[in-house]
């Protein structure tokens, strides 16, 4: 096998979880020597996702290794030997996504997919359908405006104040009179004093903002940024839907795809190697400052310049519980369209709000599911996946339990019966996001580390490629040329 | 080309590439064109080329390895979906042939199970059995072995790797990116050998080509604008 160590690197990316796998992507045009490496043997890092095989592999390193970001992880298989249960297909039949994060079609990083040209190898799906989850039944959440004027559950009164609460949270930054001396202070308080709205209407709200926390613990500023940008995202691709997902497993998808950009413009991939020590080369006057780095595989590198990748410090102690099940049956219900000409849903979010489960114990903590059909690519065609995460408890594994049951009670489906489970927590860190909906702040963070590689004297555009020639003689078709 | 009649359909097929030089051989298939001392990559995200049959046309979406394989880094993405294959070897290079059977294997072990694969033994230009150049030299000293007493630098018997291919159950070709002996009867058979139900938009035995598509347009997103969705990105049937 060729040597690594023979080549002086520019840059050296340890890990290949989406932040710097974008990172990656980015500098594909730059020229720069690249190596990047993951001591992982698979990419995606934190955001990777797995076959049912790779599931068990991982499963044993949490327990083993205690792999972070992760703890706690268990696996639960349905009984295979009973000949009344529905049966999980191959392994490699299922894509299992460790983040199942969804991304606001208004997001940046749909732009820089598109403006770097990647998009191309990447599917987009709909996340069409919001439900909510209460007193036992599933209701499906209003898409925009049409839809709350025609919900005959809301009464005229709510309905007035929630179309004026529409209204405002659109244009929410400009108007700072209506909120900014209650930025502080929490969503529920301010929903029902200055919007006189009543509980019903408040967690339906709060559900728009995907807050792991409960409304009176999820401050007005940052709720107000997250409804404002669920609503003006409605449409921008499309109707019914403000949210889409990539194919295949979502951010791990987008991570490999930028990675293969890294390998198309010269970038050398070792997965299953990490960084096992790093040293200051002696300063050389002709050269600029050089790190030199123990490679796992034995190896050493020199490089100028070293992005690391996750830190075993946790800095933060916020961690979210998990659960990913598989389920034997399509749960077509909850994936229907409501909105003329919107595309199939292949990703819906059900919101079970603050103390709606009726479980021992109490729920303190909304829970979320994000549904995903076998459109996904994720499982067999009459399976479908679950994604249910709150925020870590002690109880929290209970409660997701429950919500998984009171949810497959709710669609009603006979055929749908847990096949497969994975238990697991996510500690919230750097490279390790909890958030449910994907936050562009990780762009801004891949776009400074691009800058202070590429130089403040390099006039390239972030992310902005143009096509590669792509050396085709196929030139009298009127398809698109890659 | 037959504009006067109603259009052939068309459908896309994902092609994946591995082993010895096999980009090569692709260029020479696109552009035909060769160059001695090519890199091991493309240098593309991927290249397109039209394979036109009697019924059917086949739009060839070529996938590079970028250099991925040289520490068995391959992303799962670059098997998925891929319904054919092309693993080349250097039939003056036993070596290559190994390796080529390894790239058989992982193409069986993370592929979709109706892939069609075609194993290819290049550099037939460097054998005595065609008209072509007998004594070029290969680009790398190490196992091509310069031209023997009989101008004949073959190292990989047709009968072994045919055996081997037969075993597999993969299409097996001897050729030259060089000359260009035999390089598009590569595709051709790679296109012909692709079942209908396979082709892209149909899910499943049985799926009749247009509801397949309509329901894979129902839950694509295009990025690019609402307006003509799916009807440039699709199959384009």
């Amino acid at each position: 096998m060729e040597s690594l160590s023979d080549t002086k690197w520019d840059v050296v990316i340890s890990g290949t979880g989406l932040q710097n796998s974008l990172l990656a992507l980015a500098l594909s045009r730059s020229d720069k020597k690249i190596l990047h490496v993951d001591q992982n043997d698979y990419y995606g890092g934190a955001e990777a996702a797995f076959s049912l095989q790779e599931v068990g592999e991982w499963v044993d390193k949490v327990q083993k290794d205690a792999l972070q970001p992760f703890r706690n992880a268990t696996l639960w298989k349905a009984d295979s030997e009973n000949p009344e249960s529905q049966k999980l297909s191959f392994s490699r039949a299922y894509t299992l996504t460790l983040s199942p994060q969804i991304i606001y079609t208004k997001s940046e990083l749909l732009a820089q997919l598109v403006s770097s040209k990647v998009y191309r190898q990447l599917e987009f799906q709909a996340v069409g359908n919001w439900w909510i989850f209460a007193e036992g039944s599933l209701k499906r959440l209003p898409n925009g405006r049409e839809d709350i004027f025609q919900d005959k559950s809301i009464d005229n009164r709510a309905k007035r104040s929630l179309m004026k609460f529409l209204k405002f949270v659109v244009d929410y930054e400009n108007q700072t009179e209506t909120w900014e001396a209650h930025a502080n202070d929490n969503l529920q308080n301010f929903l029902s004093s200055q919007f006189q709205f009543p509980p019903q209407l408040q967690t339906v709200i709060a559900a728009l903002t995907l807050s792991l926390d409960p409304p009176d613990n999820t401050t007005v500023r940052w709720a107000l940024s997250r409804i404002a940008r669920h609503l003006t995202s409605i449409g921008v691709f499309g109707p019914g839907f403000g949210a889409v997902f990539p194919k295949w497993g979502g951010g791990a998808e987008i991570a490999q795809v930028a990675c293969r950009a890294g390998a198309v413009g010269g970038g050398v991939y070792v997965l299953g190697t990490g960084i096992q020590d790093v040293q200051n080369a002696e300063p050389r006057p002709e050269d600029e400052a050089t790190s030199s780095l123990s490679l796992s595989n034995g190896e050493t590198v020199r490089t100028k310049r070293l992005i690391p990748g996750t830190k075993t410090t946790a800095t933060s102690k916020n961690m979210t519980s998990k659960v990913i099940a598989v389920v034997s049956s399509s749960l077509n219900s909850i994936f229907m369209s409501s909105v003329e000409g919107s595309p199939l849903s292949a990703v819906s979010v059900v919101v079970f709000p603050p103390n709606t489960l009726s479980i021992e114990g109490s729920q303190l903590n909304p829970i979320y599911i994000m549904a995903h059909s076998s459109e996904t690519g994720e499982c067999p065609s009459s399976q479908s996946v679950l994604y249910a995460s709150t925020s870590h408890r002690e109880d929290s594994k209970l409660v997701l339990e429950g919500a998984l049951s009171a949810f497959l009670k709710s669609v009603d489906d006979s055929e749908a019966q847990i096949l497969y489970k994975l238990h697991y927590d996510q500690q919230e860190s750097p490279d390790s996001s909890l958030d449910l909906a994907f936050d562009d702040q990780m762009l801004d963070a891949v776009e400074k580390q691009w800058k202070e590689i590429v130089g403040e004297n390099d006039t390239a555009s972030f992310m902005q490629f143009e096509e590669r020639n792509s050396m085709n003689a196929d030139d009298d078709n009127d398809d698109d040329e890659y | 080309m037959a504009e006067a009649t109603a259009p052939k359909p068309s459908s896309s097929v994902k092609l994946v590439l591995l082993g010895e030089a096999a980009s090569s051989l692709v260029l020479r298939f696109v552009n035909n064109d060769f160059q001695e001392n090519k890199e091991p990559t493309i240098g593309a995200a991927f290249l397109t080329q039209k394979c036109n049959l009697p019924t059917r046309t086949i739009k060839f979406e070529i996938w590079d390895t970028a250099g991925q394989e040289r520490f068995a880094s391959l992303a799962p993405m670059y098997y998925r979906n891929a319904q054919s294959a092309l693993v080349v070897y250097d039939l003056t290079k036993p070596t290559s042939l190994i390796k080529a059977k390894h790239w058989v294997a992982e193409l069986q072990r993370q592929a979709s199970p109706g892939i069609v694969i075609a194993l290819v033994g290049n550099k037939l230009d460097l054998t005595n059995e065609t008209s072509g150049s007998s004594n070029a030299i290969g680009e790398d000293g190490d196992e091509a072995a310069e031209p023997e007493d009989d101008g004949d630098a073959r190292k990989v018997s047709t009968a072994e790797a045919k055996t081997y291919a037969e075993e597999e159950g993969l299409l097996f070709f001897e050729t030259s990116a060089k000359n260009g002996t035999n390089v598009t009867e590569v595709f051709t058979a790679i296109a012909n050998a692709i079942p209908e139900t396979s082709l892209k938009g149909a899910r499943g035995p049985g799926a009749t080509q247009s509801n397949a598509n309509r329901a894979e347009d129902q839950s694509r997103v295009n990025l690019t604008g609402p307006r003509d969705n799916a009807s440039k990105e699709g199959c384009a049937c």
